[in-house]
């Protein structure tokens, strides 16, 4: 009989390089603005890491990038694209147009494709004809231009508000008349507002601030933006697009 | 309720080993303490395992309004990803101000409405009194906590119009777990495979004191949103919107699909 306790049984070690770290975000394009939202909490389980860790950041003065996943590389991957887009500004003397910064980011994702980014990309801003746009990402890339798109923890309870809210989804419109398919911004920023407040309502993983950018398209009138407490300009130049920053407080509970 | 992915392992023999840990891939993997037959180039492989409450879909809701309450249902009755039928209800009378809803498994939803329309009847024999959703809502609780280590895979919800000691009315709605554990909420209750989606619509378009009208436009546009994100929910749905003196019924089509 062989001596038992000489056999050394193969041991299989395990290291999980990813986190989910919770919270929302959000983006609905106008006619001639966009906004993107998110909120501020960083959670890992039932614990806070941080009151404010901001997922939203302004790329260019016109573009917008909301980062929702694993925060280490979200904040990673906004580093990483910020510096491709300056090294486009070097070669280029201008910004990256916004359809072209959604191609760079599916092909920065995809680039990852066997380690992924564990992240849900959401980019708003001007495009070059004007219009307001939002593009959202899966982890690896694939993207699509739409007119509203939740993502994140609550995703679930936003988007479905959305779809109703936005695309007037299951509602009807008076006979000889249809429905607006786009809303002005105040209505745009109260929904905003409304869905945050709901998802922090019914989910551990929202909540503590918010944090809205507004981007208005070259030439658009401040209307919609003017006397909003607490707005902070964040654009470079006056006589392009502009980029403003809307800070409100979530529940903390 | 999460939808649930597991390892499973396959053996050689192509019988499988449940509750295996988790782990990163699908080659082979031999682990320590297990019997060779099945260490031996056995598979672990990642499989999309049914939850019982998600297994035949569908999705309840109920909301207070002024002097009313409403409580809406899908009507898709599944198996797995498989449509069986797009005419299953889910909400049933009690009492003429007293609707439960059943969502859960589709076999247990038949089996607590009959077992609570005898329990309703042997109330009335034996009590010779009205019951009212509060009494009701106990009965559903213990019913379910009879049955705390095999329970039922069903969520009740009930809506009714409680009678007052001075004879008016008061919405009254009740939620409860698979284990019978009462949710006494004052604006609005959901349950089913689309519950997360509920909770977020109803929380942004439900407000306090709604007309019944108001309060049926209120909880249809809730429900059909919800469920317009549901894979497992759909299918149409059904309203009804309790007053003291009527009970307004209403079958909706929705996207069918």
């Amino acid at each position: 009989m062989p001596n038992m306790s000489a056999i050394v049984h193969p041991q299989q070690r395990h290291f999980n390089p990813y986190a989910e770290n919770g919270g929302t975000i959000l983006a609905i394009a106008g006619a001639d603005f966009t906004v993107i939202a998110g909120d501020t909490r960083q959670s890992e389980g039932y614990s806070i890491q941080t009151r404010y860790a901001p997922k939203v950041f302004r790329l260019t003065d016109r573009a917008v990038l909301a980062v929702n996943g694993f925060a280490a590389d979200g904040n990673m991957f906004v580093k990483k694209v910020k510096q491709r887009l300056e090294w486009y500004k070097h070669a280029h003397a201008k910004d990256m147009p916004l359809r072209a910064i959604a191609r760079l980011i599916q092909t920065m994702l995809y680039a990852q494709r066997f380690f992924p980014y564990y992240v849900y990309n959401i980019l708003g801003g001007i495009e070059e004809d004007g219009s307001g746009a939002v593009y959202s990402f899966d982890p690896v890339g694939s993207y699509e231009r739409e007119a509203c798109r939740a993502a994140g923890a609550a995703q679930s309870l936003v988007q479905p508000f959305l779809d109703n809210q936005i695309y007037f989804k299951n509602q009807t419109a008076a006979p000889g008349r249809s429905h607006p398919s786009h809303l002005p911004l105040p209505d745009v920023l109260s929904i905003v507002v409304d869905s945050f407040t709901s998802a922090t309502e019914r989910h551990i993983e929202v909540g503590d601030g918010l944090e809205i950018y507004i981007v208005l398209a070259k030439g658009r009138s401040l209307q919609g933006v003017e006397g909003l407490h607490g707005l902070r300009e964040l654009s470079t130049q006056e006589d392009g697009e502009r980029v403003f920053v809307l800070q409100r407080d979530l529940k903390k509970d | 309720m999460s939808q649930i992915w597991k390892y499973v392992r396959v053996t050689p023999s192509g019988g499988r080993v449940r509750g295996v840990p988790a782990r990163s891939s699908t080659t082979s993997i031999s682990l320590p303490g297990t019997p060779d037959h099945l260490s031996s180039q056995s598979t672990l492989i990642l499989r999309f395992v049914m939850s019982i409450m998600e297994h035949n879909g569908g999705s309840v809701v109920a909301m207070a309004g002024k002097n009313c309450v409403a409580i809406a249902c899908d009507l898709r009755l599944g198996a797995g990803a498989q449509t069986i039928a797009t005419n299953f209800e889910k909400i049933f009378p009690v009492t003429d101000r007293m609707y439960l809803g059943l969502a859960g498994l589709a076999s247990d939803v038949v089996t607590l409405r009959e077992k609570f329309r005898y329990l309703t009847n042997m109330f009335l024999i034996k009590e010779s009194r009205p019951l009212e959703p509060s009494t009701f809502a106990h009965l559903v609780s213990s019913t379910l906590y009879e049955r705390r280590f095999g329970p039922y895979f069903c969520e009740p919800v009930l809506a009714g119009l409680e009678r007052t000691p001075s004879g008016s009315y008061k919405p009254y709605i009740v939620g409860t777990d698979l284990i019978g554990c009462l949710n006494f909420a004052k604006d609005f209750i959901v349950t089913g495979t689309a519950s997360d989606k509920l909770f977020g619509v109803a929380e942004g378009l439900w407000e306090p004191d709604l007309e019944p009208e108001d309060l049926f436009e209120t909880i249809s546009q809730t429900l059909m949103n919800a469920v317009d994100r549901d894979a497992y929910s759909g299918w149409g749905a059904v309203v009804h919107v309790i007053t003291p003196d009527k009970v307004i019924t209403r079958t909706l089509k929705g996207r069918m699909d």
